[in-house]
């Protein structure tokens, strides 16, 4: 009975670390959340366009074709940092549709941001009061969904993705 | 330059640790020169420490970890503090409190030379662990392959003078349990008396002091800079520094009563390797980014693995040790129905499971994720009314703990206690029926005041009144005690008697909180070296002449494009009143004042405590 009670705290020891290497090896990042919309019908959104506020995009408009949401801001250092890569996507499937949702930020400076860095999005959608962003759940900046030809969400990522994230994650979905 | 000294002293430093932990096989080296070896590994840790901090006092972006964490406008002391303000360089800190605690600890005399030399051996080995963590996963001295002539800045929430100072303080309590850790190991190897229980009692007791002045600062920090108007929000960090604060604050206990029993002598050593396990599991938790927070500075999947495997190595061979070898067989535990030796044991079992109670809720969302693949939190409510209800009777026991016997089921003088019990139960009831009963805000009320009734009576009915360092020396328990009560009032009444009012105001528009009237001023924009700032003025209570200007508002840092919340707060000495710019619209400001009763008495028991803890390591 006492060396089982002495035993305990190893036991417990054995359970946590288990549990917490299973975490770190399952490639799970606080980064890339299980989504509850995974899978699930991408959330209706209406959005007009940053450039001319009459043109108007919304869920419907994204059907039919495999479409790759980004969330990004002009205030955002990461956003920079991934913004080049959009580029090579569009140059590396340009069947794919990019729609940029602007989040939070006054139109100025987004015209500004997307004339210094180039602008890879075929549509950017304002999203000035960050409500669409919260029909998606985006926990904060940038974060990138994959939306395929029957509108269900089937990637997410939070963060700026990267080359390996491109090549490993996103390009054997498309 | 710099960066390649702190290298250089960083891997010789763990080069002496090697050395020293095979000296004892190998090479026979002497006492004296053993000592001298730990003290050169100790200043050659500083010196790389000192090394990092020095490229950041000249912005030396060559240094990459200067350029992604420095900016040459920043002001001095951020500059300095940035240092820790990263992972790389607070795991340098960690590694050099780490050293400072071995190098003063091969300065105490009077104890058995081969006791220190084991306790410092196994220093030795954790200095080996966390130095191999660093030089491998978060090396703060990489060359930066790009020529910049400006770095990237440091997170605008953590510049702050109180935060510039936390994580030192915190560090060193954290790491202070690594020489409890190694005392106590040291102590079951070297199973020849109890001289070692008496050496462990001056440095837990120092390392608990350090971490609670570093828990307090934390929380003192969120309370003014993060403006939501609280001083604990149960984030999963705050639960880790709590978890080693509360094992030990058991320690600290069992260390004071320990009298060479057997079972205490078992539960002294659990809970030392405890205290330290929980601290390496808090830094594994921290730094692998599992959670995320204002503290996780960024996610590595190879700096988790190696945290956790230095946690599983520390701990397993802590248990192991403590499961294999048994201390001397000495006097069993005088246990009776209510004596100093029972209140003890039980505040122990319920410190223990307090412990437990969240490290569950803490890795909880861990193991669900885990199994179940979903994102779950685990937050203020479940801790509320799990951890607070565990504790109410320890509280409760503490407050005549002092002055139960040691032999007898006796109190002395129970009859005032019963009495000014019953005084204060009935006093506390009508005060709070007038004030809107609150079952919580009752119990609060009535265990602080009665901490501090008990220890007063305590106090003057055990000792004669006299005004010397002795005599705070031996009263210095109650001393604690008080400062617990009044952390438990300020406690109770900010979190059960707070008040919340909101406003659109446009400027120049009068108001009333709490009577008072109160005037908007104006807003104002500066700029400041590093940031821009936007205040809003406030005159409180203007009828009376005794005009008090609060200025809330936010900061803007254009190098992290950050924005900040700067609460504007008047400490009165029964309430903070605190006050919230928010956004602008339609020409109008929107403000939230809350008044938080008796939030000075928190931060003012606390100090107590620390300097209780103070006086405590000074008494023989």
């Amino acid at each position: 009975m006492n060396r089982i009670i002495i035993l305990t705290p190893l036991i417990i020891l054995l359970i946590i670390c288990i549990f917490s290497l299973a975490y770190l090896v399952s490639g799970k990042d606080p980064h890339k959340p299980p989504s509850a919309l995974l899978n699930k019908d991408v959330p209706s959104f209406e959005s007009s366009s940053l450039y001319d506020s009459k043109e108007i995009i919304n869920t419907i408009d994204i059907k039919n074709k495999k479409t790759l949401i980004n969330f990004f801001a002009s205030w955002c250092s990461p956003c920079k940092i991934e913004h080049p890569l959009f580029f090579e996507i569009r140059k590396k499937h340009p069947e794919l549709y990019l729609l940029g949702f602007n989040h939070k930020d006054p139109s100025s400076d987004a015209k500004k941001y997307l004339e210094d860095d180039g602008n890879p999005y075929d549509f950017v959608g304002v999203d000035a009061d960050g409500l669409i962003a919260l029909e998606f759940g985006v926990f904060g900046l940038p974060e990138t969904y994959l939306i395929n030809e029957d509108g269900k969400i089937i990637f997410k990522f939070m963060g700026p993705i990267t080359k390996d994230v491109l090549k490993n994650e996103i390009e054997p979905l498309l | 330059m710099s960066s390649l000294i702190g290298f250089l002293s960083l891997v010789f430093a763990i080069g002496i640790n090697l050395y020293l932990l095979i000296s004892k096989y190998l090479f026979k080296i002497k006492n004296k020169r053993f000592k001298l070896f730990v003290r050169l590994s100790s200043l050659l840790t500083l010196l790389s420490f000192f090394s990092l901090m020095c490229a950041y006092v000249v912005s030396d972006f060559s240094n990459y970890n200067v350029f992604q964490n420095s900016h040459s406008n920043k002001p001095m002391i951020y500059k300095i503090s940035g240092t820790w303000g990263n992972h790389e360089g607070s795991m340098l800190l960690w590694l050099s409190i780490l050293s400072i605690y071995s190098f003063f600890f091969s300065f105490i005399k009077n104890i058995e030379d081969n006791f220190q030399r084991l306790t410092l051996n196994i220093q030795a080995f954790l200095h080996i662990l966390f130095g191999l963590f660093i030089v491998l996963t978060s090396n703060p001295f990489l060359v930066n392959s790009l020529f910049v002539e400006e770095g990237l800045g440091l997170n605008p929430i953590l510049q702050d003078p109180g935060l510039a100072v936390h994580p030192p303080i915190l560090y060193a309590g954290y790491v202070g349990y690594s020489i409890v850790f190694s005392i106590a190991i040291a102590g079951l190897f070297h199973n020849k008396d109890d001289e070692w229980l008496y050496i462990a009692k001056r440095w837990s007791l120092i390392s608990w002091t350090f971490l609670t002045g570093g828990i307090a600062l934390g929380s003192y920090w969120a309370y003014y800079e993060l403006g939501w108007g609280g001083w604990w929000f149960w984030d999963p960090v705050e639960n880790i520094s709590l978890m080693p604060w509360i094992a030990g604050l058991a320690l600290v206990h069992s260390l004071m009563m320990v009298r060479g029993e057997q079972a205490l002598k078992r539960w002294i050593i659990f809970l030392s390797i405890l205290c330290f396990s929980l601290s390496v599991f808090g830094t594994f938790l921290v730094r692998s980014g599992i959670l995320t927070s204002v503290h996780s500075f960024a996610a590595d999947a190879s700096r988790g693995l190696f945290i956790l495997l230095i946690f599983f190595i520390v701990t397993g061979f802590g248990f192991l040790v403590f499961l294999l070898k048994e201390p001397k067989k000495s006097n069993p535990l005088n246990l009776l129905f209510i004596n100093k030796v029972s209140a003890l044991v039980i505040n122990n079992i319920l410190m223990v499971i307090a412990t437990l109670t969240i490290l569950l809720g803490t890795i909880y969302p861990i193991i669900i994720e885990v199994l179940n693949n979903k994102r779950i939190s685990v937050g203020g409510p479940y801790f509320n009314s799990t951890v607070i209800p565990i504790m109410i009777p320890g509280f409760l026991l503490m407050s005549i703990a002092p002055v139960l016997s040691w032999q007898t089921n006796k109190i002395k003088d129970s009859k005032k206690y019963a009495l000014g019990f019953i005084i204060l139960s009935v006093a506390v009831l009508i005060q709070s029926y007038f004030l809107d009963f609150n079952t919580w805000g009752f119990v609060g009320l009535l265990l602080g005041f009665w901490i501090i009734t008990a220890s007063t009576i305590a106090i003057l009915s055990s000792y004669k009144i006299k005004f010397s360092i002795k005599f705070f020396q031996i009263i210095n328990p109650h001393i604690a005690h008080i400062g617990v009560g009044l952390a438990i009032i300020g406690i109770t009444c900010s979190s059960v008697f707070k008040n919340e009012l909101d406003f659109n105001l446009n400027e120049g528009d009068e108001f009333n909180v709490i009577g008072k009237k109160v005037l908007f001023e104006k807003i104002e924009t500066t700029n400041e070296i590093n940031f821009q700032a936007l205040r809003g003025k406030f005159l409180f209570d203007i009828e009376k002449n005794r005009l008090n200007q609060i200025e809330a508002g936010k900061n803007y840092y254009p190098v992290s494009k950050m924005i900040t919340s700067e609460a504007g707060i008047l400490h009165q000495w029964n309430r903070d009143i605190y006050f919230i710019l928010g956004d602008q619209k339609d020409n109008e400001w929107f403000v939230k004042v809350l008044i938080n009763p008796f939030v000075s008495f928190i931060w003012l028991g606390v100090l107590i405590m620390v300097v209780s803890g103070l006086i405590g390591v000074t008494r023989r």
